[in-house]
């Protein structure tokens, strides 16, 4: 982040975009500059905050891994001014970069446990770089089970990487969507029920679930009923983060800042927060 | 204030009477505020509340604004007769439903200035030019409906402001505007200001930008009256609650004139008849050809 | 013995001020004291309760841009706003001043608001001590004094027809004007006596009383119009959208505040703070719960802005004092 003015983003360029579903694009971008591109360093669940100059700036989690290389990689869906606008960027075109933000996942401290990742539509995001991490250090976890759900089949945000993630030893994806279409011979089914279905162990376990409010909220229930304590749920909040630097007060929930104190709690954190989200 | 003013036992006994037999869910009327001098909103819910309800010259907020929040119950409001056109305003505009909402009207003796901590003795500038002292839709009525006396003349200071050029004009509003913070009070006191997004918070497009500056408070303000064109009931809450006090009875009243002048009409007096400019009729071609 | 400066010649000290560097003071405007910049002494309003709009505004503006970007042969710069002037603001009230310090907390914590710290720091804060208090005004509830010197640079207290001037930082000690201050035996008039409502322990009691349905009934009556947050000297909540003018790009900040509509609406659709009356919850658990949990002090001054200016009369006085009872009442 940029001390001096932590407002002013650090410029960057955009090097490639790539189609992940008809409404989601792969960015990959690169900082500017070599010193500020060396210490950007960043943990799976930070964010960035990037800026299409001239229609805004809005909070993306960084999907790659730091350690991998020094291009950073986001996510973004299309859906607002902002996300609209980095759509409509060609390669070379220059935008703004702040951070790295927030806290990221506990990945040294779930060593040793079986992951199970829960995610949905663009709450793959996240999770992404979760699975990667584990994947490149994987004698340190146990099992490792991805389930991801999307509406359609196109919408499965990370499709060319599910060959790589099912592949790898001791993991298992198990892919869901709403409507399936001619092409689709996989589950037809939402993404609690799936969870319900497979009946991951609590045992040793820890589930990282990411997804639109209404699948948050029924995957919670469905684990709680296999025996997950708070905990061993941990979430990553969507909250209206604007400055992240816990200053503008909008992302202000309890006496939480979801872009200082979050966005990854566990639900043992979330419950005690008072507002629900 | 006006003596002799006792409309409250008559107002208290028919929200006793429509909150005990479960006819609404609620009365919406007037408690006394914290200073102990002006009146603020009451929601009564049980019968127990209705002893708090007041009625004087300090009630001055249109309660009809309230109604689209209440869309879902049935409830009763106390209504002037200002306020009784913003309710007429909202039924002709199918903001709500008349069977959902039971009006107490008052006779009303006017308004007088106060704000909070103080009352003045003055009547409101807008009541001096009040037309209308029964309201005008009503399911019980409380006070002696007076003669109607014929109205002073409205727009003195409108025609005053017409008589300007127009880069006097501009230079007056720009002043004006330039001190709107932006705190959306005259949006959200007004009865007509009921959108569900207001084109100010749309982004997608952009109408307002964001700088609460010069430019955009005069986008604002002009979107605003317009919108509000032959629509606007007169209560000039928006003015009242203004902190900077930014004339805009002016502004809303120049249009008031205009849609009277071009369609002989004024909004409110009636449930059934729709704004001119909130209407479009096939054979209104405006002089433009096929 | 304590220093005094006439009234004759706290005028000319002022004048001799607008002169070097901005000088921002209260004067009439519209049927309102409002602070404004002042091009002559004369113009200052010496005798005042409080202005209608807080000091913030000086500090974190209505509307700023962060930086501008600046397109050449297209390379992409960006330029941060500086502030370069120096500033004195004459007349604040102590109350207004502890709400400065108050905003000082979430925006200079580290990493610092960069532009806000460059306000701050370019100016000077002359401070007014209450010799009256209006029927809205409970500072002392919030543990300040009308003659509270705390939080300001110079402190002036009226004495008939002299002010007790008091350098409190080195920064007042460097601007006082010597040869136009007299020594005096004079003391200062008691502090005027104010309405006080309960504080004592609602940081604790507002945990307790979230889900109770106080709030939404609260809310019926509240215009979620953003009064109560634009004239607080508290609240600092802000917005960051870009701005383009024939070309010109700027990231701008402007105000916001929770009660509005689109505060907490993400892109999309989806608001999870959707109704009146959580919206309205907020804005007391930010101030009487959340803000002293991070900061250790409640975030209000007991200016008694809100309570004049609220179109429908929500009393932040009348609002402690239910929370009270009803953090009372929970507990039996």
């Amino acid at each position: 982040m940029n001390a001096e003015n932590p407002f002013i983003p650090y410029l960057a360029t955009l090097l490639s975009t790539a189609d992940l579903t008809p409404d989601t694009k792969f960015l990959t971008v690169e900082l500017d500059d070599p010193d500020v591109r060396d210490r950007f360093d960043y943990k799976p669940g930070q964010f960035a905050i990037l800026s299409a100059f001239g229609l805004g700036e809005a909070p993306f989690c960084l999907v790659s891994v730091s350690y991998r290389g020094r291009q950073l990689e986001f996510a973004v869906r299309r859906i607002g001014t902002v996300t609209n606008a980095l759509h409509e960027l060609e390669p070379g075109a220059k935008v703004g970069v702040r951070g790295p933000f927030g806290n990221y996942f506990s990945l040294e401290q779930y060593k040793g446990s079986n992951i199970i990742i829960i995610g949905g539509g663009i709450g793959m995001a996240p999770l992404r770089p979760v699975i990667n991490f584990i994947l490149d250090h994987r004698a340190d976890y146990g099992d490792l089970l991805i389930i991801n759900g999307a509406r359609t089949p196109q919408d499965l945000v990370f499709a060319p990487e599910f060959a790589t993630w099912a592949q790898a030893p001791g993991s298992r994806l198990e892919l869901t969507v709403d409507r399936g279409d001619a092409d689709w011979t996989g589950r037809e089914a939402l993404v609690p029920d799936v969870v319900k279905e497979l009946k991951p162990s609590a045992e040793n376990a820890i589930a990282i679930t990411c997804g639109p409010p209404i699948m948050i909220r029924f995957t919670l229930i469905r684990l709680k009923e296999l025996g997950f304590t708070d905990s061993q749920i941990v979430t990553t909040l969507e909250m209206k983060m604007k400055c992240g630097l816990g200053k503008c007060a909008r992302c202000n929930v309890g006496d939480k800042y979801i872009c200082q104190d979050g966005p990854v709690f566990t639900l043992e954190q979330i419950s005690k927060f008072m507002e629900q989200f | 204030m006006q003596e002799g003013l006792d409309l409250m036992p008559q107002i208290r006994d028919k929200a006793r009477e429509l909150l005990t037999s479960g006819a609404v869910d609620c009365v919406i009327g007037y408690e006394r505020a914290s200073d102990g001098l002006t009146a603020r909103p009451l929601f009564a819910y049980e019968p127990n509340d209705v002893d708090k309800l007041i009625f004087d010259q300090t009630c001055a907020h249109n309660l009809a604004r309230f109604l689209v929040n209440k869309r879902d119950s049935t409830v009763a409001i106390v209504a002037k007769p200002c306020d009784s056109r913003a309710i007429n305003l909202l039924l002709a505009e199918k903001q709500i439903q008349r069977e959902r909402v039971y009006v107490i009207g008052v006779v009303c003796p006017g308004i007088v200035e106060a704000t909070w901590g103080q009352i003045g003795d003055k009547l409101q500038a807008r009541c001096q030019l009040c037309r209308e002292h029964t309201p005008l839709v009503y399911d019980f009525l409380v006070g002696e409906p007076p003669a109607e006396e014929p109205p002073a003349e409205p727009y003195h200071d409108v025609a005053e402001m017409e008589a300007k050029s127009a880069a006097e004009k501009h230079s007056f509003w720009a002043e004006q505007f330039a001190r709107c913070i932006r705190c959306y009070a005259c949006r959200q006191a007004c009865p007509g200001c009921y959108c569900t997004e207001c084109f100010a918070e749309q982004l997608d497009p952009l109408w307002v930008g964001i700088r609460i500056a010069p430019m955009e408070n005069e986008v604002w303000h002009i979107i605003r009256a317009f919108h509000l064109a032959g629509r606007c009931i007169a209560c000039n809450e928006c003015e009242r609650v203004c902190p900077v006090n930014i004339p805009l009875s002016l502004l809303n009243r120049k249009l008031e004139k205009d849609v009277l002048e071009l369609f002989g009409f004024r909004s409110g007096l009636s449930a059934e008849a729709v704004p001119p400019l909130a209407t479009f009729k096939k054979e209104e071609r405006l002089g433009m050809s096929e | 013995m304590t220093q005094i400066i006439s009234r004759k010649d706290l005028l000319s000290w002022l004048e001799r001020l607008i002169g070097e560097r901005i000088v921002i003071a209260p004067a009439r405007s519209n049927g309102m004291v409002l602070f404004q910049r002042a091009s002559r002494a004369e113009d200052i309003v010496l005798d005042f309760d409080n202005t209608a709009l807080s000091p913030k505004e000086s500090f974190l503006p209505l509307s700023e841009a962060l930086f501008t970007v600046d397109k050449e042969n297209g390379n992409i710069k960006l330029m941060p706003t500086t502030v370069d002037e120096e500033t004195v603001f004459f007349g604040i009230r102590p109350c207004d001043a502890r709400g400065m310090a108050l905003i000082d907390a979430p925006l200079l914590a580290a990493p610092a608001d960069a532009l806000y710290q460059q306000h701050r720091a370019r100016t000077t804060l002359i401070g007014l001590a209450c010799s009256q208090a209006g029927p809205e005004c409970f500072c002392t509830s919030m543990g300040i004094a009308p003659d509270d010197p705390s939080n300001v640079d110079i402190m002036l207290t009226k004495v008939d027809d002299s002010y007790i001037v008091q350098a409190i930082t080195e920064k007042g000690k460097a601007l006082l004007p010597s040869d136009l201050i007299a020594e005096s035996e004079v003391m200062p008039p008691p502090a005027p006596s104010l309405q006080a409502v309960l504080t004592e322990g609602i940081v604790e009691v507002m945990p307790g009383v979230f889900e109770a349905p106080y709030w939404s009934r609260l809310a019926d009556r509240c215009l979620h119009c953003n009064i109560c947050a634009y004239v607080c000297p508290t609240c600092y909540c802000f917005d960051i959208r870009d701005y383009i003018d024939e070309g010109s790009i700027e990231r701008v900040r402007s105000w916001e505040s929770c009660q509005s509509p689109g505060f907490t609406r993400l892109a999309g659709g989806y608001d999870p703070r959707s109704t009146k009356g959580a919206r309205l919850r907020q804005r007391f658990y930010h101030k009487l719960s959340y803000f002293p949990e991070h900061f250790g002090l409640i975030g209000c001054v007991g200016c008694g802005r809100c309570v004049r200016y609220c179109p429908v009369n929500i009393d932040i006085r009348e609002v402690i004092s239910d929370i009270q009872k009803l953090g009372a009442q929970s507990e039996c």
